[in-house]
């Protein structure tokens, strides 16, 4: 199914031509396990689809920086978002029958670089900024009519990030990063002394607020941003820390659906490595497990879920995106490599292009 | 680049598009720790410290006008004001430890103010007259937009600043005098820390792997680098773009910062000297291997070109984007930024063996 066959005559010429003989033929002969937005050799951006071994499958072309990647089985599709504050996202058909498609996000949004479909494959979520009230949305597309927007709720927040499907199918749950941010005004960043962020659970069918949770009120400048879904169904989360840099505060934490949110406790070394900075979060195949990153301090730190404690730290030099692999994960890095990592048998690879933040297993 | 360079053309002449490139020097590699070394001895303590003393000027100032309160008061301090937003200009892109502790960046300037909180809340304290404005340890306990550059502006060029000149204006006297007592205060620890023995400096001189900051000189050269690089993102974005025509928008110049005053481009111009400064007097440029030589002119260049779009637009920010040269210029300048944004970011970054600029050092 995830075999990409047409692929190379479908997807149009910039991303044919970016194939060579032998990898046409291993387009043939693998099957899609990984994607990720990337940033090509000549400073061009782009997505890959990789194979089990690493290899290069196919690539797509973007108009410009991406950030993460969903693919639906059911919708038979693909779709990278643009990193904010972007206003594309490009659909793609990862077997390969149908070429690209570009979305362009409704007047007066932009997108966050995130998004879910609904199990059934139908419907597109998106996370978007309503950005003249700084409200944080969810796109809802008609994966069944040309991705056309049918409308939107609320993320009852500011700053959108990350969002999942909780595994009863029916929540989502949304990273409101708090902070604000206007396309008149790039990627800065403008309410850094009032932010407020929280982890919020939406019921997808019409919008409805499961519930709310926000750290402890001193903690108000700790953004939070990506998410994995341990075995459990706890939601780990990563964050970003915005206040003063001579402060460390706890990073990586876990929130449920019973109303619970809580840190926890990493080693003083360890948070001082990750520099106030998580990029990106995965659970394990198992969801025994969670690998978070930090592309700044170059860490990689593999959680136990269960026990709340870490069980490795590895270095990798800008390493952010992450997967599960094996028993393990797989990392990858904004200078092009990947490496296996906690027991993922996988020989290091380097790529010729470098990895965005975030790493998509197809499940 | 075809279109950057007809723009380049139109506003600076044919002299730049023909590309009179800087007079080419023997090439000599420099090493990473004598360019952290005169990044902190050349540019970012002198720079500190020229903050320090402007604003230690500039509460005298504001003491002065309240003490006696006159048109020629007003006049020093207003500027004296001007000589402590171009201050600020030179050391506003050194966006680590310091300056972003206790908010100081934000404190300092709060910019953008996209809904004109900050403009609310200081006419508000001045139509209240409220009491704890005036005193320095409540200020500081108070918005960081009532506090800063912004704030005091409006005090000295918002309506009702010719109050100033006369008894009446006391109260706003009395306000803008803390406000001045406060950037004093922070420009202060600003010089204390990158004065202090053991603090950031020498930490980012000689980075050592147990440091919670700096660990390696890489990390260190990847800090210095994303200074220029984000810098150069920041004032494109915050204090060019914001106010300048756009698709089908019309220009909005009291979306400028310092419009008020007329330093908007005084303040362009502090950070665009001061951050080539920052690579050519630390020499980051040349400390790449011999066939990335040509990177230190093509950036200087486009430093020059930056500058000389700069002095092509002397007019008040309202009158300048009405000008079609004058408006040519503040394009030309947004495109010479980006380009050097990507120079500085991707090029230099790379011949350096950094990864600034993609998933590493600028998040999301």
């Amino acid at each position: 199914m995830w075999q990409r066959r047409a692929f190379l005559q479908a997807a149009g010429a910039g991303f044919a031509a970016s194939l060579l003989p032998r990898q046409a033929l291993a387009l043939d002969a693998s099957e899609l396990v990984f994607a990720s937005a990337v940033q090509t050799a000549n400073g061009s951006y782009g997505a890959v689809l990789l194979g089990e071994a690493g290899e290069l499958i196919a690539s797509i072309a973007l108009p410009d920086r991406g950030h993460d990647v969903t693919i639906s089985r059911a919708a038979g599709r693909g779709v990278v978002f643009a990193r904010q504050p972007g206003t594309f996202a490009v659909v793609f058909d990862p077997a390969g029958n149908a070429a690209p498609v570009t979305l362009t996000s409704s007047a007066g949004r932009h997108f966050f670089g995130h998004g879910v479909f609904s199990p059934d494959g139908r419907l597109l979520y998106a996370t978007e900024s309503d950005f003249e009230a700084a409200r944080g949305v969810v796109g809802i597309y008609d994966a069944t009519d040309g991705y056309r927007r049918m409308g939107e709720f609320p993320t009852y927040g500011t700053g959108p990030h990350e969002m999942l499907l909780m595994p009863d199918g029916v929540s989502l749950v949304v990273a409101n990063g708090g902070i604000e941010t206007h396309p008149d005004y790039g990627r800065a960043e403008l309410n850094i002394e009032t932010m407020d962020p929280s982890v919020v659970f939406i019921d997808r069918r019409d919008g409805t607020l499961l519930g709310q949770l926000r750290l402890a009120a001193g903690l108000h400048q700790l953004s939070i941003r990506h998410m994995a879904i341990d075995a459990r169904s706890r939601v780990w989360f990563g964050c970003q820390y915005k206040g003063a840099p001579s402060e460390s505060p706890q990073l990586v934490g876990h929130a449920s659906m019973d109303g619970e949110i809580a840190l926890i406790e990493l080693p003083a070394e360890t948070l001082v490595d990750l520099r106030n900075y998580v990029g990106s979060v995965a659970a394990s195949t198992d969801g025994a497990t969670i690998a978070i990153s930090s592309p700044q301090g170059d860490l990689l730190v593999v959680i136990d879920a269960a026990a709340g404690r870490p069980r490795l730290v590895q270095t990798l030099r800008s390493g952010c995106g992450l997967a599960a692999d094996g028993d393990g994960f797989v990392a990858s890095s904004g200078l092009g490599e990947m490496i296996g990592l906690a027991g993922a048998k996988r020989t290091p690879q380097r790529y010729d292009f470098q990895f965005d933040n975030h790493l998509l297993r197809v499940g | 680049m075809r279109a950057l360079l007809t723009i380049a053309t139109m506003v600076l002449g044919a002299g730049v598009a023909q590309g009179q490139m800087p007079e080419q020097t023997a090439w000599a590699p420099v090493t990473p720790k004598a360019v952290l070394a005169a990044a902190v001895a050349e540019v970012i303590r002198p720079n500190i410290l020229q903050l320090d003393e402007a604003s230690g000027g500039l509460d005298r100032a504001m003491e002065a006008l309240c003490a006696m309160p006159s048109a020629d008061s007003l006049a020093i301090a207003s500027d004296q004001f001007g000589q402590v937003v171009r201050a600020y200009g030179a050391i506003a892109f050194l966006r680590l430890g310091p300056l972003l502790e206790d908010n100081r960046a934000d404190r300092l300037l709060f910019w953008p103010d996209r809904r004109s909180i900050g403009l609310k809340q200081v006419q508000a304290i001045l139509a209240t007259e409220d009491a704890s404005a005036t005193e320095l340890a409540s200020l500081q306990g108070k918005s960081v937009a009532v506090q800063g550059l912004g704030a005091l502006e409006f005090v000295l060029f918002g309506t009702g600043a010719e109050a100033l000149s006369a008894e009446e204006g006391a109260f706003r006297c009395r306000y803008g005098q803390t406000i001045a007592a406060n950037i004093a205060a922070m420009a202060g620890e600003l010089t204390h820390d990158w004065y202090r023995p053991d603090g950031i400096a020498s930490h980012l001189q000689t980075p050592q792997p147990d440091y919670s900051d700096y660990r390696t000189e890489t990390e260190a050269l990847e800090a210095l680098v994303g200074l220029v690089s984000h810098g150069l993102e920041a004032l494109r974005d915050k204090h060019l773009l914001a106010f300048m025509a756009r698709d089908n928008a019309a220009a909005r110049p009291k979306l400028a910062v310092f419009w008020r005053s007329d330093l908007t481009m005084a303040y362009a111009r502090a950070n665009i000297k001061d951050m080539r400064k920052l690579v050519a007097a630390s020499g980051v440029a040349r400390a790449v291997s011999e066939k990335q030589q040509g990177l230190e002119n093509t950036i200087d260049f486009e430093f020059r070109n930056a500058i000389r779009a700069l002095d092509l637009i002397t007019l008040p920010v309202a009158a300048a984007v009405a000008d079609d040269k004058q408006a040519a210029a503040l394009s030309y300048l947004v495109l010479v930024t980006g380009s050097l944004q990507s120079i500085i970011g991707e090029q230099l970054s790379a011949a350096l063996g950094l990864s600034v600029g993609f998933s590493a050092l600028d998040g999301d």
